[in-house]
């Protein structure tokens, strides 16, 4: 058992054999602080990942479904989905007639290529007609003006809610709301615009505009047209249930014989899960790839340097010996010296690490907007850093151990002959 | 250290040797360091071991100061077989009962005076505050109270060789082993560390002298004489 008064005085050798030849070991910790960085940054990358795509999610809901022809995330067999009958305004509406347990069901049509222009300034983008509760989801939140109201769906009044890229693409003023836009050649007053929703995984979200489904109708017709049915579960906890529900009664709308495949798509947020994954697991690999590299070219230096040191200090390791160092407390002693050329290097990589952080978001500004940095901290987390130097210790155990061994394995007799 | 008091008697050696060799390889050669050493040294004896270079005496010295194990023979320290022991539990001998003083004095030059005599009682778990009291009282009884902070390459040699005294007085080992003591000193501060030594004999120290020098040996008295790994004489010397 090593003693307590060991482990200090261990301590104490270390330090000051670190001060002693300081600009050797600075040197020597090249290889740490590059693997320590490299982890830092790649733990922050992969934390505000998720930090952005987790606002994405919570902003639009994890409690709400989507059913669907299609399957959104592509799995599946796409010419199987093509081959499905469409699902139709009626069977839409029969779904949010029986739905008992979700909060909100909203059917929707969709054209994804409508023409949306303001004066001479034409954009093509998704057209959503939808009711009036969508209005109240987080997905159909207005920052300005309001959403359509129950009469205005029932009359298919023209007016539209823009999606926040449309309006910054439209109006770069921010002054669309009481004008007029013409929807595939129809003149539709701005009455709303929604808060901004996606990000780089769900830029389409913005890329939308809202009108009734009447409104829809008139504009573009159902003809050819498959609904979606949004729903919203109101809680995520109730999300089982509810698509139990959604698919029982879909899938009797729509006279799906028992045993079969449902011949409809249930696509939840959950889905887009596997993008961030790939994204996180390149990221991962490409770092990994790296800090391995770094590693092992930074404990072979310091093994070296260890070994130099064992050399240089035969003598002091002879002395111990004869006075009663154990064996352990001599492995010890050198261990603690090449954890902490490894912790140094820890510390001097933690700064550069932050900088490098700082920086990075920083520059993301421009291109990511405001509100999405702001979910990314610009600080490194204090996990990635007890993981940091967590790992430059380990990596110190590792490439000190065999130096350490020899020391502690070192003749006395033979030691103190050393000159 | 645990005595066993069926085969021990009262006057007991704290060593007692019999028939130990070394054998060294050298290449394909063995070179036998010991022949056949067979010795007891009781407790408050002063002896000097006296031989020329490549008598061997180095060798018992290692031997005597468990630094060393024999090939053959028996070596009991305080009735404890040495020869059977661990690494770590001849270090354990080594720090408690046997105080070492060399030739060059090895103190760790980084360490002032007042941790290199704590050095000894790191390594046998002493608490911090305990083991400073005792390592100022080891430096005051060689007369260096004022000298604690100093590292050694600020002290002179006589001063030097006194700091190692005190380390191997602090743990209060059974024995003082001093291998050449005075080799590296100038005549003067030789008598006064070999003062020291008769001092420390007096006060109720074991005192193993290792040397060459017959002015070092005559201080001591017993004086084992070695040449060609043998005792050549053994004798109690009248002063």
């Amino acid at each position: 058992m090593l003693r307590p008064s060991e482990i200090a005085e261990s301590f104490r050798i270390a330090t000051s054999a670190l001060r002693v030849n300081l600009m050797r070991s600075i040197l020597t910790m090249g290889g740490v602080v590059v693997g320590i960085v490299l982890v830092v940054v790649m733990g922050w990358t992969i934390k505000g990942l998720d930090a952005v795509w987790e606002r994405t999610i919570g902003i639009i809901g994890r409690d709400m479904l989507y059913m669907d022809k299609w399957n959104w995330a592509g799995g599946g067999n796409w010419r199987d989905a093509e081959a499905r009958k469409d699902i139709t305004e009626r069977q839409a509406w029969l779904l949010a007639e029986r739905m008992e347990s979700a909060e909100y069901v909203m059917p929707l049509a969709r054209s994804w290529n409508g023409s949306v222009t303001l004066g001479n300034k034409q954009i093509m983008c998704s057209v959503q007609g939808t009711t009036q509760s969508y209005g109240n989801t987080p997905a159909g939140t207005t920052e300005q003006g309001r959403w359509f109201t129950g009469s205005e769906a029932l009359q298919g009044s023209h007016v539209v809610v823009l999606g926040h890229g449309v309006n910054r693409t439209l109006f770069p003023d921010n002054d669309g709301v009481g004008k007029t836009i013409k929807i595939g050649g129809i003149p539709y007053t701005v009455i709303g615009v929604v808060e901004k929703r996606g990000f780089i995984f769900m830029d389409f979200i913005d890329n939308q505009v809202f009108i009734s489904l009447n409104a829809f109708k008139s504009t573009f017709g159902f003809f050819g047209r498959s609904f979606s049915i949004a729903i919203k579960a109101g809680n995520e906890k109730l999300l089982d249930i509810v698509r139990d529900e959604a698919r029982g009664y879909l899938r009797e709308i729509r006279n799906v014989p028992p045993g079969k495949d449902d011949d409809f798509s249930i696509n939840e947020m959950q889905a887009f899960d596997a993008q961030v994954t790939t994204i996180r697991i390149v990221i991962w690999m490409v770092g990994i790839g790296l800090t391995v590299l770094a590693f092992i070219v930074g404990s072979i230096g310091i093994m070296n340097i260890m070994f130099v040191s064992v050399t240089e200090r035969t003598k002091e390791i002879g002395i111990r010996k004869a006075i009663g160092a154990r064996r352990s407390s001599v492995l010890l002693q050198f261990l603690i010296e090449s954890s902490m050329i490894c912790l140094l290097g820890a510390l001097i990589a933690l700064p550069i690490a932050q900088i490098l952080v700082g920086s990075a978001r920083w520059v993301a500004i421009g291109p990511l907007k405001q509100e999405w940095v702001s979910a990314v901290s610009p600080f490194i987390q204090v996990d990635l850093l007890f993981i940091a130097i967590a790992v430059s210790v380990v990596v110190g155990l590792l490439a000190g151990f065999l130096p350490a061994l020899r020391a502690s394995r070192l003749d006395p007799v033979e030691c103190l002959r050393f000159e | 250290m645990t005595d066993t008091p069926e085969t021990q008697a009262p006057s007991q050696p704290i060593i007692h040797i019999e028939h130990i060799t070394k054998v060294y390889e050298m290449g394909n050669e063995d070179v036998h360091a010991l022949r056949d050493v067979s010795l007891d040294i009781g407790n408050n004896e002063y002896v000097a071991i006296m031989g020329p270079s490549g008598s061997g005496k180095s060798t018992l010295m290692n031997m005597l100061g468990c630094l060393d194990t024999p090939t053959s023979g028996t070596y009991l320290f305080k009735g404890e077989d040495v020869k059977s022991m661990s690494d770590d539990e001849l270090a354990m001998i080594r720090n408690k009962e046997i105080g070492f003083v060399f030739q060059t004095f090895n103190l760790l030059p980084r360490a002032t005076a007042l941790q290199n005599v704590e050095l000894p009682l790191v390594y046998a778990g002493v608490k911090s505050s305990l083991r400073k009291q005792q390592a100022e009282a080891a430096l005051e009884s060689v007369g260096l109270r004022d000298r604690m902070d100093h590292r050694p390459n600020e002290l002179s040699g006589g001063q030097r060789q006194r700091v190692a005294i005190a380390r191997a007085l602090v743990t209060k080992p059974s024995i003082i082993l001093a291998d050449e003591p005075t080799g590296n000193l100038d005549s003067k501060t030789g008598q006064d560390i070999m003062d020291l030594f008769e001092r420390l004999w007096k006060l109720g120290n074991t005192v193993i002298l290792v040397t060459h020098e017959e002015d070092v040996a005559r201080h001591a008295r017993r004086i084992i004489r070695v040449r060609d790994g043998l005792v050549e004489s053994d004798d109690v010397t009248s002063k």
